[in-house]
């Protein structure tokens, strides 16, 4: 075992200290060492999305950044933005509108999906999917969470 | 058991990828970290370049070429606007490279570094006629693109070496595209194709990618292809040429037969794109 | 709120509202708890070894160096597990590979370990000494003179059915009304044709895993992503011959299932290892491990030939299937046997024969997935009843309209048609697609139908009065995601007049749920929906003969009122529900409690009409029916097909709750999607090619349409709760159909062969310009 070391970060506006192995991954250390559990072990190369994190206000794949790496940066998961008024709308769309089923990738959807409407107030339809299409469903097809980005983005616009 | 390294200049990092045999540089993490995950890699030493200052971010020279940083993330290229006419195919690329998360972790360097035959860059910047940087414990040089890639995998890139940047000439107004076909919106191209107009509208700069080891390019093909844009058979002959020069492989992605099939379809359907664009 | 004051947000009946799905609000905040988030203390992690090789014996195994390998605490192989044998319809299938391995990544040896790491790290450790046999990779290996045995004890298994296996033939099957043979004389159209489909991965987003813990007294815990804590419990009994009562099935929030956390993954193995560690362990599989490891759908060869007169009417069909079963029987006969029923597709068929051979092969066994055997054999069928419109110069509705069954009809082999809106469903789809695209342009359009059971099996409710008046309700069905939770609420609450959310759905347990066969042929909302009317309605009862008492007449005088009240017709005098159950557990009658069990009973089977030789299901279900067009785009450069519309209906019944209904539609669709147009198991020799979400591609957002439009159509069932049918499968048989009908309208040529890729397309069309 890679001896640990302690890394200082902000995860959902908090400093935390944790011990990680040099070669751990954010994933590891959020659900492992941390019991931050929203993000999820999908796929662990990147593909499906059901790890997205924010990093500095960027989603980005929890299983693909190492946590020494992290070190000074800010992290959020959907448990740390329960306050944020974007975040809001879209948890109340989605319940609304039916796009969540299983709830397996309904974490790292959010998280993209707060981020585009945090840069891009009133997207498109297509600029939804095309900012989303890195979060893997496998159960809603889809459409109920275009609807509910969007009914979020009418909600937040006015 | 790994050891996680933070130089703050390309020569300290060159110097820690001398020292540790088996050191590897990390940039995005993209592709690295997934290999780890997957139990594929293993490096005692890894040599982060995220805090080397200076090796992120797109600048324009004095002289009007662009330059970009080996760790300039997908996302920054694919909205770049100096990147636009002749050089716009890359940006076009960058921008269909996996999806939005993936394009904000992933950088050139390590896209370039990685040389995944399939990877969008290598036909991108192929057709630009770029320039890597490249430093190693030897010093400081510059490879072009063309010469970069010499088998599968395998690069002009050596032990200890880093790509530190990217040139590229100075854009001119003329259109560019990159058509990628890839099973699903953000696969990894099963064929794709890079293509320039050259200033005078007379020719163009094509690159094939997915098709071989490296991205295809003939630049006597395309001289002989030069004023002859609008005539089918001189297109059919040039992609042939192309073709003639592919080493694809069957995968999951599609048979090497269809990779074949698609080369012309491509170079027609990326020509008739641009030459919309040019009217 | 007092007690004796109804809750004011009652707003009429539950039943036909789409209220928002009971667990959306925990899943949107990320504090549903899945498998992989449970954590016990002193729990250590597990993982596992696999086969490297397709078929081979083992001839021994060397755990000195991992069991020195630091952290680990307990390694099991097959030495561990006794001769106990799991399987739903034939018990072939040990707990861990044991005396031989029959797939590449077969569990083989599975370590305990403080960590992951070291788990996995130790797992490498494991020196295994195997004698290579030869592999059967195809059905018809399976089949030749002198092939090599994957099961040489086959005959002394247990089996539930008459599956007529021998060798490698896992099962047959054989359906037959009329005389098919005799027909063909008197069709004017005839088309035959063969078909293969491929192999597909369920890809739930959350991958198998389970955590087991064994107490003081020996008894087991075992909480994992399933889709039937009483299959779990059942196939974990059986393989490690323990008795039922020592083992507690549970189950936490479930990552999405279609079929393939039905039977058993790595629940066995699980339990094995906590009891060897005698410490708690959860083994949670990568995505890697779950595409090799668990099941997938089944790879059809199908032979078919479909007869008609010249004006449509449909005759006759002969349908043969070849079914690579893989390493284990697991759901396989079951599916084959019901997609041979399904054959015929929605029609009157007065000649009908269907023969099937399921095949056992050293794959990953293949098993139930969202369909069940269905669309692979619709892929076949609703092209032959296009290219018969064609033939005659019919269009597709109207052929579909004059052929297909009616209310009071009988489908294959016997079962009677109680309900159907598939009348409905056309209509509705032929008046959609009618309009034209919205720039003008000829649609590339292609249609299909189907029809799908939902029943089987037991199933039970129980329905508690808690003191204050709100409801528990209890059934043991697992909800994965798609709703069921809040519909089975929903029906209950209807049933009592109460509002929706004073109703409490208990998680499934063994020990304190009634039997649930499990989440699959969609059958939740039509058997657990049935029971929870009745014993709801018990509870109306008991509650009804309480009021009497206590407003001094008879139960005949008394009206049920909205909001948990009970009063006198025409009085204004009533009691709650409250005051009532108060009654009850405090002075006189006991509490009130409702429950019932039922198991469907009606025949599949008609002797007098047909002849059934192995058939799995004796008793199915009721049916569903649906009707799906597409619009596409073909890419003249790549041969790609994209969807650029859709138009999903289905006789649903009742539909329960229309937003889960409608997002059944979109998600069958979407994943009906993805298989026929790319979605592909390959393998290399013996190995699986891609079994990782890199290589293995589902369509993400960007490659469905936005239009998907939904219809549904209710046509209520006579037993159905409220007229409720299944809506889980429907949504995905007919889209490899429709699509293949319509990439034949748009290039002119007709694929055998799914998935319809770009590749095969593009060759199409270019085949297609040369004739
Ligand atoms: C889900 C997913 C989908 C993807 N889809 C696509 C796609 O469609 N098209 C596409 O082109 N790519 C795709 N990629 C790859 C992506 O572009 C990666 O970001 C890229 O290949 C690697 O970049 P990186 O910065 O993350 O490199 P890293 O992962 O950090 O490194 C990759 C390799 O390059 C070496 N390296 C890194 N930087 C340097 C340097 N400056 N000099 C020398 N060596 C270096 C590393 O040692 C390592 O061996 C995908 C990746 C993922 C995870």
């Amino acid at each position: 075992m890679a001896k640990k070391m302690l890394h200082s970060l902000t995860l959902n506006g908090e400093e935390v200290e944790v011990a990680s192995a040099p070669e751990a991954t954010l994933l590891e250390t959020l659900r492992e060492d941390l019991r931050v559990l929203s993000s999820k072990r999908g796929c662990n190369q990147g593909v499906c999305g059901a790890c997205t994190v924010i990093i500095d206000g960027k989603p980005v794949r929890s299983c693909l950044t190492l946590t020494a790496r992290c070190e000074g940066h800010d992290v959020r998961t959907v448990e740390g933005l329960s306050d944020d008024r974007i975040l809001n709308a879209l948890q109340k769309h989605m319940v609304e509108a039916g796009g969540v089923q299983c709830g397996f990738c309904t974490g790292g959807m959010l998280m993209s999906a707060r981020n585009l409407l945090a840069e891009v107030p009133r997207p498109s339809r297509d600029a939804v999917k095309s900012a989303l299409s890195g979060n893997i469903c496998r159960c809603t097809g889809y459409r109920t969470i275009v609807d509910a980005v969007c009914g979020a983005a009418e909600e937040l616009a006015q | 058991m790994t050891e996680l390294l933070f130089p703050t200049t390309v020569e300290e990092a060159v110097a820690l990828l001398a020292a540790h045999e088996d050191a590897r540089p990390i940039a995005g993490g993209a592709t690295l970290v997934a290999m780890r995950n997957a139990g594929l890699v293993e490096s005692t030493h890894l040599v982060s370049l995220d805090r080397i200052a200076g090796l992120a971010g797109i600048v324009r020279l004095e002289d009007g070429r662009i330059r970009i940083g080996a760790m300039t993330k997908h996302a920054e290229t694919a909205s770049c606007e100096m990147l636009s006419g002749s050089l716009e195919v890359l940006r076009k690329a960058a921008g269909m490279i996996a999806n939005r998360v993936v394009r904000n972790m992933g950088t050139m360097g390590g896209s370039v570094a990685n040389a995944d035959p399939a990877a969008d860059y290598l036909p991108a910047l192929a057709c630009c006629d770029a320039v890597l940087t490249i430093a190693g414990p030897g010093g400081t040089r510059e490879v072009s693109i063309l010469d970069y890639v010499e088998d599968w995998y395998e690069t002009a890139l050596g032990e200890g070496e880093i790509i530190t940047a990217f040139t590229l000439p100075a854009p001119y107004a003329a259109a560019s595209s990159y058509r990628k076909i890839a099973r699903v919106s953000g696969d990894f191209a099963t064929a794709s194709c890079a293509m320039a107009l050259e200033a005078d509208g007379q020719g163009v700069r094509v690159a094939i990618g997915a098709c071989g080891p490296g991205p295809i390019r003939d630049p006597e093909a395309e001289a002989a292809l030069c004023g002859h844009l609008g005539d089918p058979e001189a297109v059919a002959t040039f992609a042939k040429a192309l073709a003639d020069q592919a080493d694809p492989v069957d995968d999951v992605r599609g048979s090497a037969e269809y990779r074949l099939q698609l080369i012309p379809r491509l170079i027609s359907g990326v020509l008739n794109d641009i030459s919309k664009e040019t009217v | 709120m007092s007690l004796d004051q109804p809750n004011p947000s009652f707003t009429g009946g539950a039943v036909g509202k789409s209220v928002p799905k009971v667990d959306s609000l925990e899943k949107v905040q990320g504090r549903a708890e899945y498998i992989a988030d449970l954590y016990r203390p002193g729990m250590l992690h597990g993982a596992i070894l696999a086969s490297p090789y397709p078929h081979a014996r083992i001839l021994g195994y060397d755990l000195t160096e991992a069991l020195a390998a630091p952290g680990v605490v307990a390694i099991i192989t097959g030495d561990d597990v006794g001769e106990g044998r799991m399987g739903a319809f034939i018990k072939d299938e040990h707990a861990i590979a044991k005396g031989k391995v029959l797939y590449v990544g077969e569990p083989v040896a599975a370590v305990a370990a403080r960590t992951e790491t070291e788990a996995r790290a130790a797992c490498r450790l494991i020196r295994v000494d195997y004698e290579e046999l030869p592999a059967i990779l195809s059905p018809e290996e399976g089949l030749e003179e002198g092939a090599a045995i994957l099961h040489e004890k086959l005959a002394d298994y247990i089996k539930v059915f008459d599956a007529g296996s021998e060798g490698n033939l896992c099962s047959r099957t054989e359906l037959s009304e009329g005389n098919v043979d005799g027909a063909w004389a008197g069709c004017d159209v005839i088309v035959e044709g063969e078909y293969t489909t491929q192999p597909q991965a369920h890809v739930s987003m959350e991958p198998c895993g389970a955590l087991a813990e064994v107490d003081a007294n020996g008894r087991v815990t075992l909480w994992s992503a399933n889709q039937s804590v009483f299959r779990v419990q059942a196939n974990v009994c059986e393989s490690l011959s323990l008795p039922m009562s020592k083992l507690r099935s549970l189950t936490p929030r479930v990552g999405a299932g279609f079929g393939n956390k039905m039977e058993p993954h790595i629940q066995p193995i699980t339990v094995a290892l906590a009891m060897k560690a005698q410490r708690p362990v959860k083994l949670i599989l990568t995505r890697e491990e779950d595409f090799e490891m668990v099941r997938a759908r089944h790879p059809f060869k199908v032979r078919m030939k479909t007869g008609a007169k010249k004006d449509g009417t449909l005759v006759a069909r002969h349908c043969e299937v070849l079914v690579d079963c893989g390493a284990f029987a697991d759901d396989s006969p079951g599916v084959m046997g019901y997609a041979l029923l399904m054959c015929g597709g929605p029609y009157r068929f007065p000649h009908m024969k269907a023969e099937g051979r399921l095949v056992y092969t050293n794959k990953l066994r293949f098993g139930a997935f969202r369909g069940f055997g269905n669309p692979q054999v619709l892929f076949a069928g609703e092209q032959q009843i296009d290219q018969i419109a064609e033939r005659i110069g019919m269009d597709p509705f109207a052929i579909r309209r004059k052929n297909m069954v009616r209310e009071g009809d009988r489908w294959f082999v016997g079962p009677e048609i109680a309900s159907n809106g598939l009348a409905g469903c056309l209509d509705a789809v032929e008046q959609a697609a009618k309009l034209p695209r919205a720039d003008g342009s000829a649609r590339n359009f292609g249609l299909a139908v189907t029809a799908h059971i939902s029943g089987l099996l037991g199933t039970g409710a129980i329905v508690k009065m808690l003191e204050d008046g709100t409801i528990s309700l209890n059934t043991g069905a697992t909800d994965i995601g798609q709703g069921s939770d809040t519909v089975l609420a929903q029906i209950c609450a209807e049933e009592l007049k109460l509002p929706f959310d004073q109703v409490a759905v208990a998680s499934p347990d063994t020990d304190g749920s009634p039997y649930n066969w499990g989440t699959t042929a969609s059958r939740v909302t039509y058997t657990t929906g049935r029971a929870v009317k009745a014993a709801a309605k018990k509870v109306v009862d008991q509650a009804m003969e309480q009021a009497a008492e206590m407003l001094d007449c008879d139960v005949d005088e008394l009206e049920l009122r909205e909001g948990g009240r009970i009063g006198k017709v025409g009085s204004n005098s009533d009691v709650t529900f409250a005051q009532i159950s108060g009654r009850a557990h405090w002075a006189v009658g006991g509490p009130l409690v409702g429950s019932e069990t039922l198991v469907f009973d009606q025949p599949t089977h008609d002797p007098k009409r047909a002849i059934a030789l192995g058939l799995p299901f004796p008793r199915i279900g009721v049916f569903s029916f649906a009707a799906l067009g597409v619009d596409v785009d073909i890419d003249e450069v790549s041969g790609q097909v994209s969807v650029r519309e859709a138009w999903s209906a289905a006789d649903v019944g009742r539909a329960i709750n229309p937003k889960l209904v409608e997002v059944q539609l979109h998600g069958g669709f979407v994943q009906g999607l993805g298989y026929s147009l790319f979605e592909e198991m390959v393998w290399d020799g013996p190995r699986l090619a891609n079994p990782s979400l890199m290589d293995y591609k589902v369509p993400t957002m960007r490659d469905v349409p936005d239009a998907i439009h939904t219809y549904i159509i209710e046509d209520p069932d006579p037993t159905g709760p409220f007229g409720a049918k299944g809506a889980g499968e429907i949504g995905l048989n007919a889209a490899p159909g429709a699509l293949a009908n319509a990439v034949a309208q748009a290039t002119g040529f007709r694929h055998n062969h799914l998935p319809l890729t770009g590749e095969r397309v593009l060759n199409g069309m270019l085949a297609a310009e040369k004739t």
